[in-house]
């Protein structure tokens, strides 16, 4: 029996197209993957093949989880079917046994859906041979590759899925459970992934995850890129463990279905009935006489009609049970994703109202769902329940009826914008934040987010009304959102191509919307104007009676162009052109637009043309004395002044090499300098210009350059490209903007791949360590050395402009303010200029004046961030050297940007890290804001008194110590519980930045600006250098280098002079230590196996181990292998301390020899868990297997 | 007032010829739409009702072509059509009162009034606040009765409306369309024969979207009264009668057949006499091998 109906549900489902079709979408999105740029899955990166069996394995695991719709689709009919059908009362009338029944019908759809589901390995692998891949981004082919993640992870997916589903089908015995249930699945599922974010809970995410994702993230997420390419993906560890409970959550769904489903044909409803008030009919109908009613049909009746119907159509989505659903998953999603807000180490920001509308903007997958699926329901709902001749033989215009679908939806769209306003102050409220910023609320969702909606919708209505056919309407919407991103891959990236463009920018409680209104107003303009134009059309030719055909439709429609229709059309299209026009010559005209291919035939013309010059013999600047005039309201500035250049080398300069800013905002008026010259060569495609010197500038000479650059902003251009860094309120901006000496290397296209793509030689990311080019150069570039420093900066009246050096006047004129800044000393070649309206914050430790300049509002950080500054100066003076300044200020900026920037007593800082952070509980909250004000502090010294050398292995001097500095403060402040947080996700980071690594992993004295490199490894390395040979020692070193290398123009020091300088403190026994962590990439496997503990006596405690320790040394592309281990490792044991927490009751280092040891430790108090290298000081894969609780034996 | 089509047309994309030539007047009062399934009974009526184009040929009422001034047919025209459906969550108060505010019936007292009539009229009282989406074939029909007399039409298109209806509720149901009909034109198609004879002055049969008769079904009667028979016969008999005789029509009465033939002259051999129906018109007319009528 059972096998009579497997097979019945084979051929069954063998003649269903639907089957054909779900197999050929997933087949084609995948295979659009591998082969073109169009669609995006996971996919490899830097040195990870592009067929490697991870990224493969990734790959299949996002599709099966979005496989979930179309099992939710095949698996939900298959008893349905029968009452869908109205078949059941045959088929429960057979002899056929429940078992048989349910089983059959189960395993019968099961097949099929596996069969479907081969598309995804088949479409990989036809993929992975298409003969337009690239052989060299290829492994050769395994077969493995594709049908091992099939059978681990697909296969164990369909069934748990399919379960589930085949389930509510059956039990529910309702369609649209079917319809609905996927995506319910698919959003609980992706809302649980943000709660399962966060570090601690990995383990146990990777088997609550029903789809193994996390499994798979966490047993593969530190695999080196060697690794990713070589391993394939085993069932074993948590991927086992978490394939197992849910084959096994599945089979248990399967048993309750069996005994739950009844074999009835009537199943009472979970809900009962309303009951229906009956009213007796007390007139005959024969009596009745139908009255009179007048019938006024006229404008002012078109427009009740108009608001009836409207209303009509609004309450109709909200009584669908789909919307109500998707709407509902949509807020659960945000509630859930409001749980880890804006975290950065853990540590969450007060709940602002941007943030929460960046949280709120993860409804707007929910928005075009609900879109293009609502606009369909709407334009087909009288064709579907055939009420369509009756409406359409009504006496209303053509137009009225998808006007009133149209503004029903716009309605409805309203009140969800209304309910996520309510949802976001909820969420603030719930963070016990009050400042509601309603303004900012309606400003944003009504204005940004409504214009989306209103395109899309109108859109939408154009596709469903002249494709007449409502799935294929739902695909071409679909197929459109797809089409314009395919747009800018074609080339077409100009924002007048890009349907619907033009984002209201990001919001800062600084520039609140800045200037992002222009062109967001102009964008939305252009294409309301278009998509009236379609909609203009889609009323002509929408469908009115019975004619489907084409030409008939034009026949009526041509019938309905009376003169209101043809003025929109008309008006339409001359707002269209004209906007269009004057968003071009604002964009084009104006300002220069060059899409990405430009951008890059540029850079490596830039780079063919001038590379000849990159080393060529240059003055550097010594002094720098400039007039900078901001124009905040203009987004304009102008500067005027002079450089020194100083022939520094030992030969004569005839020629200066001039490279002008590139920005289209930038011009410079005049370039003089005061010796005869003429221009020998000038490329202006690149603003650069050879000068020839009529007489050579001797070695030890000097002249003076005098220039003055101007900074316009013209017109507008599309938002995502406009200049965040002049702005309205809180201007930032850098030397960049000033004319340069030389080539400059950061023109450069660095993409390898493109690179290859264009025959250029592979580039080096920085150069060698001992290279004498870039030992004579600093971190800041072979421009200058150090320099003497003035400028006189203005800004409009109520804002404050700052720059480096001190203030020496104020004074204001001509409704401007004006500021004079010296430096006392001579400084670095980067310097900031800064111009917004700030209260400010004063303070003063021993003659140093301590300074915040902040926006109003941004009060909460402001003490913490005056501690660490001094705190931070406490440290570093007493430990590495005097500070050279008498000031340090920070100041706040725009969040266009989240860092901190150290400049010489200058330290602008993002609103968006720091200033908006809230430390909950200090006693486990990581405090950013102290502890990146302590960075940046700790960069006057390493950065600005020890200038690097611009060679591999330089951000170890500056960022590296920077990050030990601010580490050596935050230990004297906080507990030791935040420390081990904080290197936690220091190791985390590293981890997973070395296995995302595009070229080569670097030893970190070597680091070319690989930020996992020189700040997390930084971090742990340095933590444990201090730990192994004693924080003195370490300091010791720090205040010799310093004594030796600070204030010194080239040649610079590089992380070898530093090494030696550790070497020297460093003990015989303990030099192993510099060579595994800074001159190599080594890595520690920590482990331990058994652990137990006997009472010796009362008061004495034996604690056994068995302990598992190898040492791996890792090349470049991340292949390890072991290597002999000569160690020393810490061993801790831990008690329980009177607050009921563990504490450590021992930790010493203990020397290991072998892979496999046993040590036995003797301790006073109780133990409850021990094991080896318990706080995580070394590098370790896996170090949540270090410790182990003890059994008593 | 007076319709009247004029040699229209219409081809469907897949080739069918709904339309050849239709050409007929129509004046105030019940007119009857005679055909069998298929006939192009529906698409004259949604020609008429301005919800398809013609090919060829035009549609005059009173003073407005029907084909162009859509907007001002739609004003006077109460359109039940031959399949429909409703808003399922929607009940029979609420969409009689949207359908009465789309028809231009702006007041609000007089709509409640008008809706309240007209539940009452087609005996949808009790169940006027239940979910339409719950109602019988029967009901529906009923409510579909109700909103084609909303606001009182001067042109009524009824197409197949007692199909689905008890017997009951199709008497009473022509009761009212016949208390209608009299200033007003209403044009009621119909496969039922009975339908046109008890209620309609002026009729038309159509098949294969030609017109076979127009004019009055008494007239017509009488045009074959004392030329039809009847007999019953065998089973096997059948198939020699049908090529020796113009049969017209064949039931079944008590297992038998019994066959009706049409004859000028006199009562072929072993036929009895029968009283002409209109019925008989009807198939003689669509199953009749000779065109007996053509004249008329």
């Amino acid at each position: 029996m059972f096998k009579d109906i497997f097979a019945f549900e084979l051929s069954y489902r063998k003649a269903r197209a639907a089957n054909y079709v779900y197999f050929a979408i997933m087949f084609l999105l995948c295979f659009a993957a591998v082969t073109t740029d169009v669609v995006q899955i996971g996919g490899a990166v830097g040195q990870v093949k592009e067929n490697a069996p991870i990224v493969i394995a990734q790959m299949i695991l996002i599709m099966s989880v979005f496989f979930t719709l179309i099992s939710s689709a095949i698996m939900g009919v298959a008893v349905l079917r029968d009452f869908e059908h109205n078949t059941e009362a045959i088929m429960f009338s057979t002899p056929i046994k429940k078992f048989n029944y349910l089983m059959g019908r189960f395993w019968g759809s099961f097949v099929v859906l596996l069969l479907v589901a081969t598309s995804l390995p088949i479409a990989f692998m036809l993929g992975d041979i298409w003969p337009t891949r690239e052989a060299d981004r290829l492994l050769p082919f395994n077969l493995l590759t594709y049908w091992q993640p099939f059978f681990v992870f697909v296969v164990p997916n369909m069934f748990f899925t399919g379960a589930i589903f085949f389930a509510s089908g059956a039990l529910s015995r309702k369609s649209i459970v079917i319809y609905t249930q996927g995506i319910l699945l698919l959003v609980l599922y992706l809302a649980s992934q943000s709660m399962l974010r966060d570090l601690e809970q990995k383990e146990i995410a990777s088997l609550i995850d029903p789809f193994g994702v996390r499994a798979f993230n966490f047993y593969t997420e530190y695999w080196t890129p060697g690794e990713r390419n070589a391993l394939q993906i085993p069932l074993q560890g948590p991927i086992l463990f978490n394939r197992l409970i849910w084959v096994g959550a599945g089979i248990l769904i399967l048993v309750i279905t069996h005994f739950a489903f009844k074999f009835n044909v009537v199943q009472n409803s979970l809900f009962k009935p309303k009951p229906i008030k009956e009213e007796k009919q007390l007139i005959r109908s024969e009596s009745v006489i139908i009255p009179v009613a007048k019938q006024i049909v006229t404008g002012s009746t078109y427009v009740k009609q108009f608001l009836k119907l409207t209303f009509f159509y609004f309450k109709m989505v909200f009584r669908e049970i789909p919307f109500i659903a998707i709407v509902i998953a949509g807020m659960l999603l945000m509630f859930l994703n409001a749980v880890n807000l804006n975290e950065l180490y853990g540590t969450k920001s007060y709940p602002t109202t941007y943030s929460i509308l960046g949280l709120l903007s993860g409804f707007n997958l929910f928005f075009v769902i609900i879109t293009v699926l609502y606009t369909g329901e709407l334009v087909w709902k009288e064709r579907a329940v055939k009420l369509n001749l009756i409406i359409d033989a009504m006496p209303m215009p053509d137009f009225i009826q998808l006007v009133s679908k149209f503004v029903g939806l716009i309605l409805v769209y309203c009140v969800l914008l209304f309910g996520l306003i309510v949802c976001g102050v909820i969420i603030q409220a719930s963070y016990g934040y009050y400042k509601f910023e309603l303004g900012i609320y309606f400003g944003s969702l009504y204005t940004e987010t409504l214009a989306f909606l209103v395109l899309y919708t109108l859109l939408s209505i154009f596709i469903q009304v002249m494709v007449n056919n409502k799935f294929l309407g739902f695909a071409v919407s679909i197929a459109f959102f797809i089409m314009v991103i395919f747009f800018s891959q074609i080339g077409l990236e100009h924002p007048l191509f890009q349907f619907g463009n033009g984002s209201l920018g990001t919001y800062s409680d600084m520039n609140v919307y800045g200037h992002f209104v222009t062109p967001f107003t102009w964008f939305q303009v252009y294409w309301f104007a278009f998509v009236v134009i379609l909609f203009a059309i889609a009323v002509v030719f929408s469908v009115r009676g019975s004619e489907a055909v084409m030409n008939m439709r034009w026949k009526s429609g041509k019938l309905r162009l009376n003169r209101p229709l043809v003025l929109l059309l008309a008006s339409g299209f001359v707002i269209f052109i004209s906007s269009g026009f004057y968003i071009f010559y604002n964009t084009n005209i104006l300002n220069r637009y060059a899409n990405s291919d430009d951008q890059e035939e540029r850079q490596i013309a830039y780079e063919k043309e001038l590379k000849k010059f990159e080393f060529i013999a240059q003055p550097r600047i010594t002094k720098i004395d400039l007039k900078v005039d901001i124009y905040p309201s203009k987004r304009d500035f102008t500067a005027e002044g002079y450089f020194i250049l100083k022939n520094k080398t030992n030969q004569p300069i005839s020629e200066i090499h001039i490279q002008e800013n590139p920005e289209s905002e930038v011009k410079n008026e005049y370039i003089r300098f005061d010796k005869k010259n003429g221009i020998s060569k000038k490329y202006d495609d690149f603003k650069y210009t050879i000068y020839a010197l009529e007489t050579p500038l001797q070695p030890g000479d000097s002249l003076r350059m005098d220039f003055k650059t101007v900074f316009l902003t013209n017109g507008f251009v599309e938002n995502s490209n406009s200049n965040t860094q002049v702005i309205f309120n809180g201007t930032f901006f850098n030397n960049g903007y000033f004319p340069s000496l030389g080539y400059n290397r950061d023109y450069e296209m660095s993409d390898d791949n493109k690179r290859k793509e264009k025959k250029l030689p592979e580039r080096e990311r920085m150069m060698e360590r001992n290279d004498p080019r870039g030992l004579a150069m600093s971190l800041f570039g072979d421009d200058a050395d150090h320099l003497d420093f003035k400028m006189q900066i203005s800004t409009e009246k109520g804002q404050t402009a700052i720059a480096p050096g001190y203030l020496v006047k104020q004074w204001e004129e001509n409704g401007r303010s004006y500021f004079t800044y010296d430096m006392d000393a001579p400084m670095c070649n980067f310097f900031s200029m800064i111009s917004a309206r700030y209260e400010i914050k004063r303070d003063k430790w021993k003659d140093v004046n301590l300074e915040i300049y902040y926006h109003k509002g941004h009060e909460y950080n402001l003490d913490k961030m005056m501690q660490g500054m001094k705190d931070a100066l406490v440290y570093y003076e007493e430990n590495f050297s005097p500070f050279q300044f008498k000031q340090m200020r920070i100041m706040e900026f725009p969040r266009y940007a989240s860092f901190a920037q150290s400049f010489a007593n200058t330290v602008p800082f993002s609103e968006g890290i720091g200033f908006i952070q809230r430390v909950e509980d200090p006693d486990k909250d990581l405090d950013m804001a102290y502890y990146v004000t302590a960075h940046e502090v700790a960069h006057q010294w390493w950065g600005h008194q020890v200038m690097e050398a611009g060679v591999k292995g330089n951000a170890m001097l500056s960022e590296t110590m920077s990050q030990y500095s601010a580490l050596m403060v935050m230990k004297n402040k906080f507990s030791e519980e935040i420390i081990e947080k904080y290197l936690k996700y220091e190791l985390d980071r590293y981890l997973g930045g070395r296995a995302f690594e595009r070229k080569k992993e670097q030893p970190l004295a070597l680091v070319e600006s690989q930020g996992y490199i020189h700040y997390n490894k930084g971090s742990l390395v340095m933590y444990a250098l201090q730990d192994y040979i004693s924080e003195d020692s370490v300091n010791m070193a720090l205040k010799r280098f310093t004594k030796d290398w600070a204030f010194k123009d080239a040649p610079y020091p590089t992380s070898a002079d530093l090494l030696k300088y550790f070497r020297q403190v460093t003990p015989d026994s303990l030099q192993y230590l510099i060579t595994d962590m800074f001159e190599t990439i080594t890595l520690f496997e920590n482990k331990t196996t058994e652990a137990s503990y006997t009472e010796k006596s009362k008061g004495l405690y034996e604690v056994s181990l068995k302990l598992s320790t190898e040492k791996l040394r890792a090349d470049s592309a991340g292949i390890e292998s072991n290597i002999p281990i000569q160690d020393w490792i810490d061993i801790g044991v831990y008690g329980k301390s009177k607050a009921g927490k563990d504490s450590l009751i021992y930790l010493k280092k203990h020397k290991f020899r072998t892979k496999d040891n046993e040590i036995k430790i003797l301790v006073k108090d109780k133990p409850r868990k021990a094991g080896i290298d318990p706080l995580h000081k070394l590098i370790d894969r896996h170090s949540d297997d270090n410790t182990k609780s003890l059994i008593k034996k | 007032m007076q319709l009247i089509i004029d040699n229209l047309t219409k081809t469907y994309a897949n080739g069918v010829q709904a339309l050849k030539g239709v050409t007929l007047t129509i004046n105030q009062g019940m007119f009857g739409l005679l055909g069998p399934n298929g006939a192009g009974k529906s698409s004259l009526m949604r020609t008429i009702a301005t919800l398809q184009e013609a090919d060829t040929g035009t549609i005059t009422l009173g003073d407005l072509n029907v084909l162009t001034q859509k907007e001002e047919v739609r004003k006077i025209l109460g359109y039940l059509p031959q399949e429909f459906g409703v808003y399922p969550k929607v009940d029979a108060v609420t969409l009689l009162d949207h359908l009465a505010v789309l028809k231009g019936i702006r007041n609000k007292k007089e709509r409640k009034e008008l809706v309240e009539a007209l539940l009452h009229k087609t005996n949808l009282w009790k169940a006027k606040n239940k979910n339409l989406g719950g109602y019988s074939g029967g009901m529906k029909q009923r409510f579909g009765i109700a909103q084609a007399l909303i606001a009182n039409p001067k042109l009524i298109i009824v197409d197949e409306p007692t199909a689905g209806l008890d017997p009951a509720e199709r008497n009473r149901f022509l009761n009212l369309l016949s208390e209608i009909g009299e200033n007003t034109i209403v044009i009621l198609s119909t496969h039922i024969v009975e339908d046109v004879k008890e209620l309609c002055t002026d009729m038309a049969i159509i098949n294969n979207g030609e017109v076979l008769y127009k004019g009055n079904p008494l007239d017509a009667i009488a045009s074959v009264s004392g030329k039809v028979w009847k007999r019953r016969i065998e089973k096997n008999q059948l198939e020699e009668f049908r090529n020796q005789y113009t049969v017209i029509s064949e039931r079944l009465i008590a297992g038998r057949p019994e066959i009706t033939v049409y004859n000028e002259d006199s009562a072929p051999e072993g036929f009895q006499k029968t009283e002409a129906d209109l019925e008989d018109v009807y198939f003689s007319l669509i199953f009749g091998k000779q065109n007996v009528l053509a004249t008329n």
